[in-house]
Order: structure tokens, then C-alpha cells, then sequence
């Protein structure tokens, strides 16, 4: 265990991780939250004068898929940097220590660090069944979050099933799987959804709380501004194909291969609020939409009981959209997707008339496929 | 003097575990497995469209959720006979292929290796070099592998664009086409593996060691190499790794990797035992729920239903217990390697059966073939031709479909009906290794491999059980899923 004195900075420096690497960590970092260069001089000066804050990373009921996407965060030193942060304390599925071993370092964490730490928690709490869908260490998990909560500065929720239920709260919700914040009433929950979120997010989001002992900004929901205040339609690549009326009809037709909108195969990218096409995945190079597959809203609350995530709006016909809305039902995702539908249509009406007004024009110089 | 260990939660390891071990006279006389996490799937995915599961079984686990979809997937091509695409079929491989590469990485160097650098071993003369290279999250080597893994896992962007929980494969094939420019980062990012597992892991050209055919070729070459593979050898000798966690249970391959015309591995099952091979029959898989937390229910896959019952007396884990021909199988890395003929492997297991230190070599030795087979993939993409089969799929009927995950067989049971899901029942490879007993009180191949192992005054600290449990690779969310 590091002293409670020791700050970030020489934690690292001992770990071998030079000075030069340091400061690109923090300019990466301020980069990523939005902080500019001033951020960068901050968060290098919290860093080093300020005690390390600790940070106790739990799973419950979960697939471990957050902790997957955090180990590959695209910059190498993000992820050797936060992990050395939270090596110092516990997490279930990397740490050295084993079994009571590891329960007794968790237990010495929490009086030491009594409101001071973070308390990090992928996944959920069962509450059926008194909680025996999730046994940890002999007793049930809802039991040692509550524990660990009671003396945390904060807790984050990763994902979707800490922040909404995810997956496993789907109908009928067997095991009454749990989002943090209806169990923890008392701290402050910071969600960060998806599922799981993107790596760069969790760093970030972890490292702004590090870093200057106070959580980010949040919305109405939970979740941080910086990362969660754009639908992933505003900043789509293939945007330009929505406003055209460009869709594709099918997997890996002509219109796939040129990359036109995926709308019509089910994306819910208009109404998800997550950083994926700006920030994408696995190191930048990709995301759900790129691939050629509509985005499934995986970090928008409720998105597994939304209705199927394929015919919905696969089975539109041309504009045919009010015939096909009565099948859907007055679900919200339904009445969401009816609007984005309308807008669709409207988009494409308005440029089909403008072409009109304008035939044949050859540079199309007028009609910039753009609607109001 | 016979007293009761109780050894959980653990750590390193995926999801939640816990033993209860029986010790008499130091060793272990018997081993109860469970599995403390459920979540309910198969309820879940009950009534929904048939294609809803492909977004919501890779959900059930975080670290192999490629095996997932395409287990989903191959059962739902099974419902109507319907091919993909070939092209769809290689860029799945490729994937698939990355996923379980990564995984391998992800267990020798995080989840297996530091547990050498625990001060149990500091007697030992290798005990300083490795903790210094393995130890938890501290380790020289972490430096070099995690890049390493995450530069591979840009695969996944390019094909599948987002890992885990992956949405481009469809009973047709994948969403995505590969252009020209596509396949050579994919053949850069193959390339960047090698070189990973040339320099760092093995310490010698993947053909050098794939030469390797029998336990004296590879004691000879690992003499003076001081690669992360030879480093575990040479730990595996000294503390006799290869009579640790043995049994000699069956061990089956649904095939892995479906090719054109054959799967990569082949599939089939090899008894240790007798040494001999035999064709693997799908109809002989049962799930005995005598000793889970489970209602009672058919012993058929294809007929069964997954209630829980948290009130059962005689149960004692959320995970059901799959037997072959009524006899519980082993899977996994070691399992392929062993039916597909591997000679380095089969001369291992001729001498010492499975154990500790075979398996852990299969997965090493799989890793070897699997880069050189992704390069092959990735040239015989054939960019023009399509990625997706658009052929009008019924979505009525039932269907198995097999993938062969890092951890070992994946099956997903599936019946359709009005294009909704009307069963859907899922084995996985953890669900095979860490079953608990079954009816007929037979024990799980985690429970067979424990028996015996000697814990003298360590108890829960016995560094030997950690080995053994983690030798199998456990993903316990996979397991009860």
C-alpha cells in the first residue's frame, strides 16, 4: 500500500514512467476532456503536489466487458498510468492478491481512505432472492456495496448495467438486476454509460476526478457533459448520406459498400447520446456504424426493451413510414423513431424538390442537401 | 484430521468463483465448484425476434463475445440450412481469431503468470526475474503485452467496429465489406502480432516453434532461450506443473474456425486415456441440473428450459452440468490442439495427460498456428466478391450452432418460431469445465483436477489450487451465464 501522502506523480515515477511520457499523458488527457493547454499545466500540477486519490474498482453482476475496453485505451500510457492509480487499491479481476487476502486490503482501504476514495463498480446488484444471484465472498454483493459506498467520496457507475440495468435487467429482469443509483441514494453516482463505454471515456472520466478531486460536470441524467452531450447522429461520418437521402436497404448492398446511412437497418444513432464517432473504438479506428451495422443505443437507458433492434425500421418501405409506425405500437423508441423517420423523410422530399426546381443542374452547386 | 476450506472470491479471474474444498492429510479429497453469478439469459431472450439475440447474447460475457454472435449466428444458420458468404465466413475467422488470440495473451500474462511472483516462491531461484516481469499490474511485461493486445484488437474495429459486444455478424455473413485499403492494415496489424509473439512470447520464428514435436524437442529448444515462454517452461519443470491439476476426462472440439469446406481444428473428441480419436456427436450432449440452482427440466438441450431455484437444497451453483455420452468433457485450447493431432501436444499428453502445464502450452501453441493462419485469411479475402449472403431466411425451426471459444465449446440451442425466439439454451465452454456434480454424483473435470493436490498448512493460500483453477481459464459469467 502506498502512503496516503504520496502523490500521483511519484507514484508513477517509481513505476518507471519517465517525465517526458507524464506530461504527454496530461496534454492527451486535457485533450480528451476538453480542457485545452491550460488543462494540461493542471493536470500536471494536481498530479504532482496533490495526494494520489484512491480508487476501488468492484464488479457485480456483470460480463467484465468494462474492464475489457479499459485495459485497451488507445494511448499505451493512459491505461499503464490509471491502472498503476488503481493498482495501489483493489480491483477483483487484475489485482495480485487473492481470495481474504484480497478482501482484507479492501476492508483496510476503506477505514484508511474513509471519504476520500473513489468507488468504482462494473455491473450491478440482484436484488431477488435476497440478493443470491450475486454472491461475493460469502455474502451478497448489494450487502459490500452499500459497505463500500457508505464511506466513498463518489461513486462511478461503468457502463450500462451500472448506470440503466443493461442486458441483464431485460424482460422479465430474472434476478431484478439493479442500477446503482436506485440502490446508493446517498453519494453522488456518476454514470458512464455503454456498454461498454469506450475506453478514452473511462480514462478520461476517471482521470478528471483524480486529478482535481471533484466530479465532471454532469447532465440531468448523471452523466458527464463532455463525453455524453452529443447524439452520435451529430457527429456520424455518414451524416452527409441522412441529409441526402442516401440509405442502405440492406447488409453489404451497393449502398453499404459506399457507405450511405444505415437509418433504415435500425440505427439508433439518432437519439443515443455517446462520443463513438468522434471518439470511436480500439484505439480510434472504428465504430459500431463503420462496420457497416446501425448503432443499437447501447448507452441510452432501456435500450434492450426497446423493441427489436432490427426490423423496426429494416421493414420501411421506401417512405412508407406511417403504415409500418402502427405495427411498432405507442412505445417511446417507437414514437423517437417515427419523428427521426418524419425528419428523414422531409430531409430527402425537400432535396428531391429541389432537384426538381433545379434539373439536371451539373454541379448541383444550389442544393446543398441540407435542411433546416 | 479432515477439515473444510472455503477459497473465493478470486480474482484474476473472469466474474465470480467460489471453492469448497474437503482436506484430509494436506491434500484435497474433494472439491465442490460453484458458481455464484447468474443473470438469467435464456429467460431473457425468450419471445424476442430472432435476431434481437445476436445483440443481446454477446452480452453475456465482456471478454469472448465474438464467440457469442457466432455461435448465435451458426444456430441460426443451422435453422435454415442457409450458408454465409465465404468472405462473410473469413472475416468472421478473422475476428473470432483476434478475440481468442487476445484472450490467450490476456491469461498467460495477466491472469496465469503473476501468480509465480507471489512471496511464496521467493526461495525460489527464478522468483525475482519473473516478479520483476509478471507481477499484478506492476510487471515489466504488461508494458509490452497490453500494446501489443490493443494494437491486435484494432481488428475488431476494422472489421466488426467496435469490441466487445460486436454487431456486424449476421446469419449471411458480416455487415461490412473489406476494401483493398482494409486489407493491408489487416495484414500490418497480423504482422505487428508476430513480431509480438516472435520477440517477446516465444523468443524464435513461429515455425521454429510450431517444429517443435515432441516434450524432449521442446526441452531442448527452451535450454538458454530467455523468452516469456521459455520462462514458464522452465518454472513448469521445476515445480512439476505437468503432474499438477491432472485428469484424463475426454476432450472435445466442436471444430474450430469454419473454413470452406473444414473447420481449421478439427472437431471430435480425444480420450487421453487410450489415446484415441473419436467423431464428435452433438446429440450426446446433456445438462443435468441435480446438483444447480435449477428447476428440474429435460436433459436434452434442444427440449430443456433454464428456471432458476435459489431454494434447492441439493444445489450448489448457478452452473448446469453438460456431460458427452453422460461422462463430463474437458475443452478448451488443450481439447483442439488434442483432436486436431497437434504432435507436440498429443506427445505431451501421452506422457503426462492433461495438466497444468499442457494446457497452458496449448494455448500457446494455438496462438503460434492462429497468426500464421490470419495471414492466410487475410489474403483469401476475395474483395469483390460479397460479405453477405442476402439469401430470404425462414426463421422458423430449430438449430445448434457450435463456435469454439478461447475457453473451449460453445453451444447455443435455439428454436424459432414466427421469427421469435421460443427456446434458447446455452453451454459454454466454463459451463463444461466448472460443472458441478450430476446426478449420478459424477464430479466436474475443475472438481476431478483438484482431488489430490496438496495444500499442507497453506490452505486458502495454496498457490497450487490457484494454479490449477486458472490453468482451466475460467469465465465464470460465461458458465451460468
Amino acid at each position: 500500500m502506498g502512503a496516503a501522502t504520496e502523490t500521483f506523480y511519484e507514484v508513477i515515477r517509481r513505476q518507471g514512467i519517465t517525465r517526458r511520457s507524464f506530461i504527454k499523458f496530461c496534454s492527451l488527457t486535457a485533450t480528451s476532456l476538453g480542457l485545452g493547454s491550460m488543462g494540461a499545466s493542471q493536470i500536471a500540477q494536481a498530479l504532482e503536489s496533490k495526494p494520489r486519490v484512491p480508487v476501488i474498482w468492484m464488479h457485480g453482476l456483470e460480463c467484465t466487458c468494462c474492464s475489457e475496453s479499459f485495459i485497451r485505451s488507445a494511448h499505451p500510457l493512459v491505461k499503464d498510468v490509471v491502472l498503476s492509480m488503481i493498482s495501489l487499491d483493489y480491483d477483483d479481476t487484475l489485482m495480485a492478491a487473492a481470495g481474504h487476502q484480497a478482501e482484507a486490503i479492501l476492508e483496510e482501504t476503506r477505514k484508511k481512505h474513509k471519504g476520500q476514495y473513489v468507488l468504482a463498480v462494473e455491473g450491478n446488484p440482484p436484488l431477488n432472492e435476497d440478493g443470491m444471484f450475486c454472491i461475493d465472498g460469502g455474502r451478497p454483493f448489494v450487502e459490500k456495496l452499500k459497505e463500500m459506498a457508505e464511506d466513498a467520496m463518489a461513486v462511478v457507475a461503468w457502463g450500462s448495467c451500472a448506470s440503466w440495468g443493461c442486458v441483464q435487467a431485460a424482460k422479465p429482469n430474472p434476478t431484478q438486476a439493479t442500477p446503482i443509483d436506485k440502490v446508493i441514494r446517498n453519494k453522488p453516482v456518476i454514470k458512464v454509460p455503454g456498454c461498454p463505454p469506450i475506453a478514452e471515456v473511462m480514462t478520461g472520466v476517471i482521470t478528471y476526478i483524480i486529478t482535481f478531486g471533484k466530479l465532471p460536470e454532469l447532465d440531468r441524467q448523471g452523466r458527464p457533459k463532455m463525453f455524453y452531450s452529443q447524439r452520435i447522429h451529430d457527429k456520424c461520418y455518414r451524416r452527409p448520406h441522412f441529409d441526402a437521402g442516401q440509405f442502405v436497404e440492406q447488409w453489404d448492398d451497393d449502398a453499404a459498400r459506399k457507405g450511405f446511412c444505415l437509418y433504415k437497418m435500425g440505427c439508433k444513432g439518432p437519439t443515443t447520446y455517446n462520443a463513438c464517432s468522434t471518439v470511436r473504438w480500439n484505439g480510434g479506428v472504428s465504430f459500431p456504424i463503420q462496420s457497416g451495422h446501425g448503432c443499437i443505443g447501447c448507452s441510452e437507458d432501456g435500450f434492450w426493451d426497446k423493441g427489436s433492434f432490427y426490423e423496426r425500421l429494416t421493414t420501411i418501405q421506401q417512405f412508407g413510414i406511417e403504415a409500418n409506425a402502427d405495427k411498432i405500437g405507442a412505445t417511446v423508441a417507437g414514437a423517437v423513431g417515427v419523428a427521426i423517420a418524419a425528419h428523414a423523410a422531409v430531409t430527402t422530399v425537400r432535396n428531391l424538390s429541389r432537384r426538381k426546381e433545379v434539373p439536371d443542374s451539373n454541379g448541383g452547386d444550389k442544393s446543398n442537401g441540407k435542411s433546416a | 484430521m479432515s477439515r473444510r476450506l472455503i477459497i473465493g472470491p478470486f480474482n484474476r479471474v473472469e466474474g465470480d468463483l467460489e471453492l469448497r474444498l474437503d482436506i484430509a492429510e494436506g491434500a484435497v479429497a474433494s472439491a465442490e465448484v460453484s458458481s455464484p453469478l447468474y443473470r438469467g439469459f435464456e429467460q431473457m431472450l425468450l419471445g424476442r425476434p430472432a435476431l434481437d439475440g445476436l445483440a443481446l447474447v454477446p452480452r453475456i460475457c465482456g471478454i469472448c463475445s465474438v464467440s457469442q454472435s457466432l455461435a448465435a449466428v451458426a444456430a441460426l444458420r443451422a435453422v435454415d440450412g442457409i450458408a454465409a458468404a465465404p468472405n462473410g465466413v473469413i472475416a468472421a475467422n478473422l475476428v473470432h481469431a483476434a478475440e481468442n488470440v487476445a484472450d490467450h495473451l490476456t491469461h498467460f500474462y495477466l491472469f496465469f503468470m503473476p501468480d509465480f511472483a507471489r512471496a511464496s516462491y521467493a526461495a525460489r531461484p527464478w522468483h525475482d526475474e519473473i516478479a520483476a516481469r509478471f507481477k499484478a499490474m506492476q510487471g515489466s511485461a504488461l508494458a509490452q503485452m497490453l500494446p501489443a493486445r490493443a494494437r491486435l484488437l484494432q481488428i475488431m474495429g476494422l472489421i466488426a467496429g467496435k469490441w466487445p459486444h460486436s454487431l456486424a455478424f449476421q446469419p449471411g455473413g458480416t455487415t461490412r465489406a473489406i476494401d483493398l485499403g482494409d486489407r493491408v492494415q489487416l495484414l500490418a496489424i497480423i504482422a505487428d502480432l508476430r513480431v509480438f509473439l516472435e520477440t517477446t512470447l516465444l523468443g524464435d520464428t513461429l515455425d521454429n516453434v510450431l517444429a517443435l514435436d515432441s516434450a524432449d524437442a521442446l526441452n531442448a529448444w527452451r535450454q538458454g532461450r530467455s523468452s516469456d515462454f521459455a520462462r514458464f517452461l522452465a518454472i513448469a519443470d521445476d515445480l512439476k506443473l505437468d503432474q499438477l491439476g491432472r485428469i484424463a476426462l475426454p476432450l472435445l472440439s466442436s471444430g474450430g474456425y469454419q473454413a470452406l469446406d473444414a473447420p481449421l481444428f478439427a472437431a471430435g473428441v480425444f480420450d487421453p486415456a487410450s489415446a484415441s480419436a473419436r467423431a464428435f456427436d452433438p446429440s450426446l450432449i446433456t445438462e443435468d441440473v441435480a446438483r444447480a440452482w435449477m428447476r428440474d427440466t429435460a436433459l436434452v438441450p434442444a427440449s430443456a428450459e433454464t428456471l432458476p431455484d435459489a431454494d434447492k437444497s441439493a444445489g450448489y451453483s448457478w452452473c448446469k452440468a453438460p456431460r458427452l455420452d453422460g461422462q463430463p468433457a474437458e475443452v478448451g485450447a488443450l481439447a483442439r490442439q488434442a483432436v486436431d493431432g497437434q504432435p507436440l501436444i498429443r506427445d505431451l499428453l501421452q506422457r503426462a495427460g492433461p495438466s497444468v502445464a499442457t494446457r497452458v502450452i496449448a494455448r500457446l501453441i494455438e496462438t503460434a498456428r492462429l497468426a500464421i493462419t490470419m495471414q492466410h485469411w487475410a489474403m483469401q479475402l476475395d474483395l469483390r466478391q460479397p460479405f453477405l449472403d442476402h439469401t430470404p431466411r425462414c426463421l422458423t425451426g430449430s438449430g445448434v450452432g457450435f463456435a469454439e471459444a478461447a475457453r473451449g465449446t460453445l453451444g447455443h440451442f435455439i428454436e424459432l418460431g414466427d421469427g421469435r425466439i421460443r427456446r434458447y439454451q446455452i453451454i459454454a465452454p466454463t459451463t463444461w469445465n466448472f460443472s458441478p456434480r450430476d446426478r449420478l454424483g459424477q464430479a466436474g473435470p475443475l472438481e476431478q483436477a483438484l482431488v489430490g493436490t496438496v495444500v499442507g498448512d497453506d490452505g486458502a493460500q495454496s498457490v497450487a489450487v490457484q494454479h490449477i483453477v486458472r490453468s482451466f481459464d475460467p469465465c465464470m459469467v460465461c458458465a451460468a451465464h
